[in-house]
Parts: structure tokens; sequence; C-alpha cells
């Protein structure tokens, strides 16, 4: 089975980082000692390795049903059997037999595609996990699938309905507004599973969207009792990727730049205002066809600089 | 002193009790079934007007806007409002038998729609209607809906003039559990709503009516037959249609075909896997003077399943049908009192039932014929145009109808001649037979190396192993 370099992925693996960031907030709240990660970790486990070297504490179970994707996460497991499980099924015969009585888990949710069916398991998901879980949902969100194809749309309107927010909905060109329809339809996804009679909601702590190559849409949340929000919200209080009342998802969109530019504009962040015609002023040239698009591309690395991965050339 | 004068019964009071209105009747009806009960009173106001006379689209220029949050409920309309010779009529707690007939073509039969709809969301209310010279303000607090004793509603002059005739209930004091359903499942809600609005509304909303929910406006969500105009002799892909028009004065009008391409072997199986779609278009709409009371059903109530015309399962995604009921008198349509939901023992629905399933069958086993050959049967089904309810009434126009003298009640129909694959000589042919085990075994030794080896492998192999000699 072939896989894109998931592991080489520049914005993909901000968004790792950040979900990295949201965990050590939730350790405020709670030991993660008792969290077990459920994921699907593809081919190379990057999200397993990531998780083990920041919280050796928590629990992993690795979620997958190819064969031979199996075998290479037996190659890549970052760590032995006394913290990480491999199992071999796919996630609706998971969710069949997923009983957590009172653990507490994380699971990512992480699609590669966009289907009904990954509402439905994570309308299933919510209703099973128990309080204080965390749930990162990650779908496709590439326009390119449905512009200019009526048919398409129309199956788009067929497939979703039950959770779109106006029957008529159709994917929008923009990146973020897309991510933004999808955003609303886990809102919906999560109200119906969770609905205001029930003692527990699902309480949003961050969404981004990105494209290294295909357009992502990812939303991270916590399942709580109702009237546990406020401590939720405390949590993350003053981190500034938090999305605690559905905004707008965060576009995540680094510009490409050499080593040497990094470090010549690290120097110079965190800087509060003006992010992006500070760095181009350090910068002194364009990296984009305009100033403004040069500001806003270099606005997204002071953003996200901390996050921003080294790819380099090693010897092995 | 006479006997019946000793007794110690005397008659026992029998009036009825405000809080069974207020909280017993609610119970029995969804929030949004409540709300679809208010744009009901919308188009009927519509229809009491003399606006009505544009057949095509008779509810053109009225509009109701919804608008729900946290502390309040309100639905504006300019359909006319409530002539105030019909207070006791829309004030009053059920039907009055002595009441104004209806506008022909309206729905509300019992006269509890508004009322419950009120008491469903919340304590307060404040009706403010304009119709003609008639402009008034109904007023209803928290303390007359819990004083068992009050009756009475007040009533004052319109404190405002609107500027066109029509209707505007403001709810308040709304219920806990009401609030939350408007607040923090608001978007759930919405969706859910506006879903409804589009489904149960959509021949009203194409005939005109514009309906808004929190400012988006409802599109309507049509259902369309595929029929193919350029056939003459050959045959073609057209619906099946029936008429007819009953003692009682019922006009039935029904239409059964395809909306889409039959599905290939794929697509089947993908969707047994994944459920691929969360909402579909086949199955059966009944149509209660404009409103769908029943919307793309797929079971027995439409006759899925029953007397040859096989379950619903995802082969028959292409079939789809519509039924329409129209009547002056609502009490004679086979609605139930939600009216979204269908009378199962109406006689008028259980006779045209017996058309719809007469109808599906001929689809049902056109897809069964081409299941096989989906592509061959796409290019049929490519060669029509899709068509609406009122666009295939037209084209109906032209078609030539035969009398059904066998059915009641009698009407005409008109049955397409749907194409038929050719016969293919089958190009396959099984061969089984039965062996000792221990011989399949010795075989199987012998080609595989392996004695447990599928006995059918076994078979083919040897099979495989004299067919190369004999062509060679």
């Amino acid at each position: 089975m072939k896989h894109p370099a998931y592991h080489l992925r520049v914005n993909k693996t901000v968004d790792r980082l950040t979900f990295i960031d949201a965990v050590k907030r939730i350790a405020r709240l709670n030991d993660l000692a008792e969290y077990t990660y459920y994921g699907f970790g593809g081919p190379y486990l990057e999200d397993f390795r990531l998780l083990y070297e920041f919280y050796p504490e928590i629990k992993m179970v690795s979620i997958e049903s190819n064969d031979e994707t199996f075998k290479r996460q037996r190659f890549h497991a970052p760590c032995n059997e006394s913290q990480l499980t491999l199992r071999k099924l796919n996630f609706k015969s998971f969710l069949a037999r997923y009983d957590p009585r009172d653990e507490k888990s994380i699971f990512w949710l992480d699609y590669t595609g966009l289907e009904f069916g990954n509402f439905e398991d994570f309308m299933l998901l919510l209703g099973n996990v128990s309080a204080n879980s965390i749930i990162k949902i990650t779908l496709r969100c590439e326009s390119s699938d449905y512009i200019g194809k009526d048919a398409k749309q129309e199956e788009f309107r067929q497939k979703f309905e039950e959770v779109l927010p106006y029957s008529h909905a159709t994917p929008p060109i923009d990146l973020v507004d897309f991510a933004a329809l999808l955003q609303e339809m886990v809102q919906i996804a999560a109200q119906k599973s969770l609905s205001s009679g029930m003692p527990m909601m699902f309480q949003p702590v961050s969404s981004f969207c990105y494209k290294d190559g295909v357009g992502m849409f990812t939303l991270t949340g916590v399942v709580c009792q109702r009237t546990e929000t406020a401590r939720i919200n405390a949590a993350f209080k003053g981190w500034r990727f938090a999305n605690l009342v559905w905004k707008k998802p965060m576009l995540i969109d680094l510009p490409t730049l050499s080593t040497k530019e990094r470090l010549h504009l690290q120097r110079r962040l965190p800087c509060a205002k003006g992010s992006g015609k500070t760095l181009r002023l350090a910068l002194g040239y364009l990296i984009e066809d305009d100033k403004r698009s040069t500001e806003k591309k270099l606005k997204q690395y002071a953003d996200f600089h901390r996050y921003s991965p080294y790819f380099m050339k090693a010897l092995p | 002193m006479s006997q019946a004068n000793r007794t110690p019964y005397q008659p026992v009071d029998a009036s009825p009790v405000k809080s069974f209105f207020v909280h017993m009747l609610t119970r029995d009806i969804e929030l949004e079934d409540a709300i679809l009960d208010l744009l009901d009173n919308c188009v009927d106001g519509i229809l009491r007007g003399a606006k009505t006379s544009v057949k095509k689209h008779p509810y053109s220029g009225f509009h109701a806007d919804i608008d729900f949050k946290r502390d309040s409920f309100s639905i504006t309309d300019n359909c006319g409002g409530i002539p105030w010779k019909l207070h006791d009529y829309a004030f009053r707690m059920g039907r009055a038998s002595d009441r104004p007939p209806d506008a022909p073509g309206s729905v509300g039969v019992y006269g509890i729609g508004m009322k419950r709809a009120i008491f469903k969301m919340g304590r307060r209310c404040l009706i403010s209607t304009q119709n003609d010279k008639d402009s008034y303000d109904v007023d209803i607090d928290s303390e007359w809906t819990a004083d068992e004793g009050a009756w009475h509603i007040p009533v004052t002059p319109a404190k405002h003039k609107m500027p066109h005739d029509g209707t505007t209930i403001v709810i308040g004091d709304l219920y806990p559990g009401i609030a939350s359903k408007f607040s923090d499942d608001g978007k759930a809600f919405h969706s859910d709503l506006e879903r409804m609005v589009a489904t149960h509304y959509t021949y009203i909303i194409d005939k005109g009516f514009q309906v808004k929910i929190n400012g988006h406006v409802v599109k309507p969500r049509n259902t369309r037959l595929i029929f193919d105009q350029k056939i003459s002799k050959r045959p073609g892909i057209q619906p099946f249609l029936f008429k007819t028009v009953d003692p009682e004065g019922v006009e039935v009008f029904l239409a059964v075909g395809f909306t889409r391409p039959i599905p290939s072997q794929d697509e089947i199986s993908q969707d047994q896997e994944e459920k691929r779609y969360s909402s579909l278009d086949a199955g059966w709409t009944i149509l209660c003077n404009d409103r769908a009371v029943l919307y793309c059903d797929r079971t027995e109530l439409t006759g899925w399943g029953e007397a040859g015309v096989p379950r619903y399962h995802t082969q028959f995604i292409a079939v789809s049908g519509i039924v329409e009921f129209k009547s002056k008198d609502a009490s004679k349509l086979p609605t139930t009192t939600t009216k979204r939901g269908i009378n199962t023992s109406s006689p008028l629905y259980l006779q045209v039932k017996n058309k719809m399933r007469e109808g599906m069958r001929i689809f049902t086993d056109y897809t069964n014929k081409w299941k096989d050959r989906p592509e061959e049967s796409r290019k049929q089904i490519e060669e029509g145009e899709p068509l609406s309810f009122e666009e295939l009434k037209t084209a109906a126009t032209h078609l030539r109808f035969s009398p059904t003298k066998r059915s009641v009640p009698p009407g005409d129909q008109y049955k397409p001649e749907l194409p038929l694959p050719k016969k293919i000589p089958p190009k396959t042919r099984r061969i089984s037979f039965i062996k000792p085990i221990g011989e399949v075994e010795a075989v199987a030794e012998y080609l595989f190396e392996d004695v447990t080896t599928d006995s059918s492998l076994v078979g083919e192999k040897c099979f495989d192993v004299i067919l190369k000699e004999a062509q060679q």
C-alpha cells in the first residue's frame, strides 16, 4: 500500500505539535497517566512517536486494518508493547468493541477522505467516551473535488444532509470557508450526539485547516460534563490557538524559507504587532508576488515558528 | 320527593382543564412539527385571501420568517392576518362546530395547531395580527397559562400598524428544554428544521412561498422523475402515471419512475460496507393539499416489501414516486392530526396504495432485469429529462391515458413501456460432481502439494489441466 510522506508535511507537522500543546493544557486538569491514546498512525506512527517523546506516561493503541501497513507499523514502533499496542482491525470493528468504562481516552480520528461514515464514527464515539476525553478529527477539505462538478455537489448534499447547516450547502472554493463549513458539520454532529438534554457535551478547543498538497481540516475538543466547561475553558485561557466558541478555523500555511532565512528571522520573534511587516523588513526582499502576500506568509511564520519543522539532509 | 332527587350522586364536572392543553397535548408533538403547524397557518391564511387566482405560483409574494434564539421564538408573515370574525376559531382550544367554513385547500381541521405550538415552547406569547380593517394584539401571559379559571384572553387594538396584512407571533418565557434546543443545540436544530421545511413545504415553496429561518432562505427539495419525451414507438424511460377523483371529491395524481440511473454493483457494495448517503431521494412522497405529509418513505407504509414489491434495498436507489391528494375539505385527506403522516386506515389511501405498488413493480422489475448491465441502462435513463411534479403533470396532458375500470376508485393510467434487455446466450456452464474424500485429497496433494486445498479448486484445476491438453 502506497502512502504519501506524512512525516515530511510541514503544515501537518505544525498541526501535530499544536495537538501536543493541547494535551499539555489538559494535563493541568487531569493526570495524563490516566489516559490512553488511540490513533490511525499510518505506516510511520508519527503521532505515536511524538506523543511518546512528550508524554511517555500515556498508554497508546494503534488501529490499522491494512496487512502491509500493519507490518510497517511494527517496524516503526517508537517503543515496546508495555506502552504501545498495535491492533489490526478497522475502526468500525474497534468501536463495536470499545468499552472505556471510566478510563479517559484521547482519540485522533485522522481520516484522509471525507465520508458520511466519518461523522457517524465521531457521533458514536462521543456517546461512548468517558468525561474529560479528548477527540481530534481530521477530514479532507479539498474544494477541487466538487467545484464545476454539478453531480459531485449534489452527491455532497445527499451524502452529508443529516449534518449540513443548510440542505443546499455546497463546498466553497476557499480553503478556510470550506473548513468552516466542515466545522459546522462537526458541530451539528456533536450537538446531535450529545444533545442539550444530556449531562455531557463536546467543547471545542482548537481548529485548523492547512494544505500540504491536499486541503485538510482538523478540530480538537474535549467531552466533558456541562457543568465543567468553565474549568476546561480556563485551562485553555491565553493559548493563542484556542477556539472555544466554534469561530472560523485557523489557517496553517507556512512559507518555504531556507534555514539561513529562518535563523535570521528567529532573532526578531516573538513580536506582538505587525509581525508580517517586521519580518519583511528584516528580510529586505519579497518572498511572494507583492508586499501584502509576503507579509501574510511571514505572519504565518511568526505565528507558528515554534512548531515549524526543519527538514534537512542527513548522512546516515 | 322523587327517587332521583334523593340520590347522593350529582352531575360531574367534565369541563376541560387548562393544564391538559398546556402540558398534555404538547407532549404528543415534536417541536419541529409544532413549528410546521404555525407555517400551515400561514399557508391557510394565503388561501383565505383573494390573491390565489394565479394558478402556477399561487403563493408567490408571500413569506414567513422564523427566528429563534435562547430567550424567544418568533414567526412573522404577510399571509393576510386573522380576520376578527375568525377569532373564536383561531384562539379557542379546539374547533367550534359553528365556525365559518375553511378556505378551499387548507389543512387545518382540529383547531389546535397554533395553541399547541405556543404552549409547546413557552409561557408567554404576543400575537399581533392585521387583516384589512381588523388590527389587534392578543397577549397570553404566564399568569393566564397557570390560572385554571381564566379562559378569556385580553385583546387590545394593535399598537403598531403593519406594512402588509399578516401575523406576528412572539413566544417568550421559554421552557428550559426549548431554550437549550434554540441555543446549545441551535445548529443541529436549525439543520433539522430547515430540512423538514425544505421537504414538507417543497411544493409550496416551489410555487412561490418564501420561508426564512434565522435569515436563511429555505430552498425546495424537489423530486424529479426521468421522462423521455423523444420516444414515439420504441420503448423508453417514462414514469407510470395514475389519476382519479374519488366520490368524496378528492383529486389524486400519482407518478412513479426513476430519478437517476440505476446503481452499479460497486455502488451497492460500497453502500453496504459504509453508509454512503445520509439522505436519499428514493421512496414515496405523499402530498396533501400541497404539503408533503410523507417524504421519501421506503417502508411498508408506502408499499415497499408488500404484495410482490421487494423490500427497499440500495439497488432501488433510483426508484421514486409522488402521490398528490387535493381536496377543498381538508378532513377528506388521508393525513394524521399532525399533518406529517399518512392515515394508513384511510380507505382512499389503501386503494391508491394498490396503484403505487403496481407502478413501483414496473421499476423494481426493470432494475432487476438490467442490474448486470448498468452502463446500457444508464444510457437509456440519461436520454430522458428530469421533470418536476408540476412539469410532469403538464407533460401528462399530451399522453394517452387508459381507463382503469377494475381499480377502485376507477381512474386513468399511463403505463410506460420500458426497454427489455435482449437475451444473451449463457457463456458459462456450471460443472459439479462428487468423489470420495480420499481420492480428492490424493489429487490435491498431486496438484497443490496440500491435501487441505479446497475441493472446488481441485476440480477446477483438473479441468484446466485437461483443457490445456485438449487445446494443444
